[in-house]
């Protein structure tokens, strides 16, 4: 009895501070139609803020206040004025996207200032002894604290919202601003206000989560704990905040239970506990009742020009051989790294398909990678040691394993609309890499002995098909090339096909297409499949580059790091994904490696190339916030500057021309295989530019004469040659300004 | 028999009654009228009919078999097709695409011989829009969109069709061809429904014309008997008292 009562009261404790997590969740997506995915990231910030306050000698109770009373609303206030303002009117996926940015941002930023590998704790306010006994079962005063916190705020928040002019005004907000700017309220405001309020619940759940959690304070952890609170806030639907309340102590008292109840030997309970929450959100997705199927509620400004097959057939030989090349200069670690890169870009394409043709989102595409390598380690491995080698019909047998999985998780979304989709993966993503990618036990299953994951990590020896041995560092890039080049012309193909047309359909305006006749369930169920299979394939080539893979090859952060890139990149691009993902896979880290090696090789400035190290992190997801503004990526523009060098041929030899002497002057040695790569890139990005420069130095281009006066100044000699132009008799009218236009002209002379 | 039918529909929107016991029927070759003021009711009926809005109480009814429970795709494959007054086009895809699209899904679900291709042509054809085939949707006026709308309805082969304002935002030429278009489909044996603020245009190609206000049917009957009835004219313009 004393068990359960103690069980139950931290049940409750835990439910409370989910409850004001996902409280605030809930406040800002009625409000801005924004689901915020960094709200665990904001919560994280303001607490590692409130030990740094205490670190610097401050008492907790001030801390405090300065978290909730200033940092938390701040941050909001900042978020909505800088970023999420600007979102009005772009599709679900920027928006999705650039919180994502936000959450890696943050993230990235607080590895920054507290360096990981430090201990930290918080402490339970006025201690851990200040306690008193109901029942016999010992309470401390922290945990009446969250108990009363999570009922002070529920009822806060349910008066604000039904009785307070300000709460209609914020539910308003949502639905329609420009009626409610009619009426004299100012929407942006009410946002505003909501995003403050939202980020101070999120702050004050993280103080009020760490210490009942064990304590120790770590970023990804502690983001990841918030998180949970999404599985309550999906219990209200996104918009009741009395059922979200019940929703957390659901999942509070839940995850309590099985820590009382269930066996504590090996992994599986502890892995369970940590997982519950997602398993929830994914069993209240099943049960939430059919979304109103809805037209295209926002005319996006995303603009995508799909590519002829022939044309992806012609890029795909030219990076074939591209790339070719570029290995011949390379080191045979560089190689390696490059291999890794490109079987990044290849999960990538499984994105290119899903969020780029279909308007679907998967935030855990690295989890379908695992899911592909678990099943070719176990299936597809013959031979030991350094003779171990993967087959073909294990990777076959993977990627199909991984298409199959993709389909039972995405089921029970795809009768509801593209967040809850997004939320299904990440619940996915999250149950995987907890239950699956620990599991280190060993099970029996009918009668078969077997370990999922034995050792915590596995080795995925090379492929080899007949004569062909990836372990040969320059056969596995090139293979990785091949099929990156094969998928990309075949999605190519399958986007200018009937199937393609349909799923473009849908994006644009799934009420119309469902009107046409068309099953969207099962249209959706067939494309994330699809984008599955890919990843799948994608994550066994990755494993197998690697090497040796861990559960930290899987995570939520890189699966967002890698999502994020690709957007950026230009995710309706075959050639978004590709530079999404070598960015993904080799950039960053090559980049952070260098600045670490260098930080390593000059001790008196390693200071400096740490923190650069760092500011590329931050710096990318910069990027990502910025992605509102130019949701079609920067491929996009890149291939719009070279549509406009059609005119300039000299420029376009004259580029190829300096890539040749590069290339030569590297083969030969002069310049080093990294210098090659920045000029060549440079190289591309400063075509276009000259290119218009010396366009504009021909004039070739004149103004018509219906424009004239719009981009420069309205001079007599145009105004003579549009009179001339229309017929009237220009040539005698006095040259003198602007009044002629107004009244003269019609005076009788 | 009506082809189409609705029993006694309502619809709610929270506590609001939007649609409020609405009897509907549209017949075979016949172009069948539904107009009322702004707010009326006219589309929430068309969502109901087609399935984008379930209703809190009665039936729609389709050659005589119930449908109010099916989804808007099965509905579609049964023969109902329609546009949008708020346009929903495939703003990525051309008009040629637009159009096709609509082969490719019944392709798709299992109609294997057909020849998309020809079909889209054909239909292109027939609504005046093979000179803007080639072009990006979002780059044509207001009005030949609409009937690009058309187009793609008219291309799943549909027995009832509902049009929702198709001819706002058209000219007057645009309107006149438009006119002779429908009243051409209606003698091929389309059931046609047209919601619609130009009132010349329904009174002269409809043969039924049913009136809502405030979610109300409040008259039903030919032409004639419409603009002569008194809760009509008080609907659009007003009782006496208040316009004295």
């Amino acid at each position: 009895m004393t068990t359960f009562l103690t069980y139950t009261i931290l049940g409750l404790v835990l439910g409370a501070v989910y409850s004001i997590a996902a409280s605030g969740l809930v406040l800002t997506y009625n409000t801005s139609g924004i689901f915020n995915f960094a709200h665990g990231a904001q919560a994280m910030f303001g607490t590692f803020l409130y030990w740094q306050f205490q670190q610097w000698g401050w008492p907790a109770w001030l801390a405090l206040v300065a978290v909730i009373g200033v940092v938390g609303p701040a941050m909001g206030a900042a978020l909505h004025t800088v970023i999420m303002k600007g979102l009005r009117g772009t599709a679900d996926v920027t928006k999705i996207i650039v919180t994502v940015a936000v959450l890696l941002g943050t993230v990235y930023l607080a590895q920054w200032v507290w360096d990981p590998d430090e201990a930290r704790t918080v402490d339970m306010f006025f201690g851990t002894g200040a306690k008193i006994s109901v029942g016999g079962v010992e309470v401390r005063y922290h945990e009446l604290v969250c108990l009363a916190a999570a009922v002070a705020i529920a009822a806060g928040l349910r008066v604000l919202f039904t009785r307070t002019r300000a709460g209609v005004v914020m539910r308003g907000s949502v639905d329609d601003p420009d009626l409610l700017r009619l009426n004299g309220h100012d929407p942006e405001r009410a946002a505003m206000l909501s995003w403050a309020l939202g980020s101070t619940l999120a702050v004050t759940a993280g103080v009020l989560i760490v210490p009942i959690s064990g304590g120790a304070l770590d970023a990804d952890q502690l983001t990841l704990l918030v998180i949970d609170a999404f599985a309550a806030a999906m219990f209200g639907r996104l918009r009741s905040i009395p059922r979200t309340f019940a929703g957390a102590m659901v999942l509070g008292l839940a995850a309590n239970y099985v820590l009382a109840y269930l066996p504590s030997a090996g992994t599986f309970t502890g892995n369970l506990r940590v997982s519950l929450p997602m398993i929830i959100l994914f069993v209240v997705l099943v049960v939430l009742p059919q979304d109103r199927l809805r037209g295209a509620a926002v005319r996006t400004r995303e603009r995508y020009r799909p590519p002829t097959v022939r044309s992806a057939a012609v890029w795909g030989a030219v990076l074939i051989a591209g790339v070719y090349l570029y290995s011949l200069l390379l080191s045979d670690s560089g190689i390696t790294t490059f291999a890794l890169g490109m079987t990044f870009a290849i999960i990538a394409l499984s994105l290119t398909v899903l969020t780029g043709y279909a308007g679907e989102l998967n935030l855990a595409p690295l989890s379908f990678g695992a899911v592909a390598t678990v099943v070719a380690f176990h299936f597809g491995v013959h031979g030991t040691g350094l003779d171990a080698r993967l087959n073909v019909q294990g990777i076959l047998l993977a990627v199909v394993a991984a298409a199959l999985v993709g389909g039972l998780v995405a089921l029970p979304a795809l009768r509801l609309r593209g967040l809850y989709l997004a939320l299904a993966t990440l619940a996915f993503g999250e149950f995987l890499s907890n239950m699956v990618l620990r599991d280190t036990t060993e099970h029996k299953l009918f009668g078969i002995k077997f370990t999922l994951f034995p050792g915590g990590s596995l080795v995925v020896p090379p492929l080899r098909i007949g004569p062909l041995d990836l372990r040969d560092g320059t056969s596995s890039l090139m293979t990785a090339t091949v099929l990156f080049a094969l998928i990309g012309i075949g999605l190519a193909a399958l986007r200018s096909s009937g199937y393609g047309r349909r799923l473009a359909a849908m994006k644009d305006s799934p009420a119309a297409t469902a009107m046409l006749g068309q099953n969207l369930v099962r249209l959706k169920l067939s494309v994330f499949m699809i984008s599955a299979a890919i990843a799948g394939l994608g994550g066994v080539l990755m494993a197998s580059a690697t090497g040796t893979v861990a559960q930290e090859n899987f995570t939520f952060v890189g699966s967002l790091g890698l999502l994020m890139l690709v957007v950026v990149a230009g995710i309706g691009y075959i050639s978004g994904a590709l530079a999404g993902g070598l960015m993904a896979g080799v950039g960053s880290a090559v980049l952070v490696a260098t600045f670490n090696d260098l930080a390593l090789g000059h001790e008196s400035m390693a200071n400096v190339y740490t923190a650069l190290g760092h500011l590329v992190l931050v710096m990318t997801a910069l990027v990502g916030m910025g992605v509102g503004r130019n949701p079609s990526g920067f491929v996009h523009d890149i291939a719009d500057s070279y549509r406009s060098l059609r005119g300039a041929r000299p420029v376009l030899y004259g580029g190829g021309a300096v890539g040749a002497v590069l290339y030569v002057l590297a083969v030969t040695g002069v310049i080093g295989a990294w210098t090659f790569a920045i000029a060549a890139l440079c190289v591309v990005m400063l075509l276009p530019v000259v290119g218009r420069m010396v366009m504009e130095e021909r004039g070739s281009r004149e103004t018509p004469l219906e424009l004239a006066g719009v981009d420069e100044p309205y001079t007599d000699e145009l105004r003579g040659k549009l009179d001339r132009a229309l017929g009237l008799p220009a040539a005698h009218r006095p040259a003198r300004p602007a009044p002629a236009l107004r009244g003269e002209a019609n005076a009788p002379a | 028999m009506p082809l189409l039918e609705t029993r006694d529909i309502t619809v709610r929107f929270g506590g609001n009654t939007a649609v409020d016991g609405v009897g509907l029927t549209m017949d075979e070759g016949r172009i069948t009228g539904l107009i009322g003021p702004n707010g009326a009711g006219k589309t929430t009926m068309f969502n109901t009919i087609t399935g984008l809005q379930k209703p809190a109480s009665g039936q729609v009814l389709l050659d005589g078999a119930d449908i109010t429970g099916l989804s808007p795709a099965k509905r579609a494959r049964r023969g109902m097709a329609r546009t949008f007054q708020r346009l929903e086009l495939f703003l990525s895809l051309s008009v040629r695409d637009n159009v096709r699209v609509a082969g490719d899904v019944l392709r798709s679900a299992g109609r294997k011989r057909f020849d998309v291709d020809e079909a889209t042509d054909k239909v292109l054809e027939r609504t005046g829009l093979t000179d803007i085939a080639g072009r990006d949707v979002s780059d044509i006026p207001i009005g030949r969109a609409r009937v690009v709308e058309v187009a793609r309805a008219l291309m799943t082969s549909p027995r009832v069709l509902l049009l929702d304002e198709p001819a706002s935002g058209q000219t007057e030429r645009e309107t006149e061809a438009f006119a002779e278009m429908l009243a051409g489909l209606a003698g091929e044996g389309l059931a046609i429904c047209l919601v619609e603020h130009d009132l010349p245009l329904v009174m002269r190609l409809c043969s039924t014309i049913h009136v809502l206000d405030y979610g109300e049917l409040i008259a039903s009957g030919t032409p004639q008997e419409v603009r002569e009835s008194p809760k009509v004219i008080a609907a659009y313009i007003g009782t006496e008292e208040a316009v004295s």
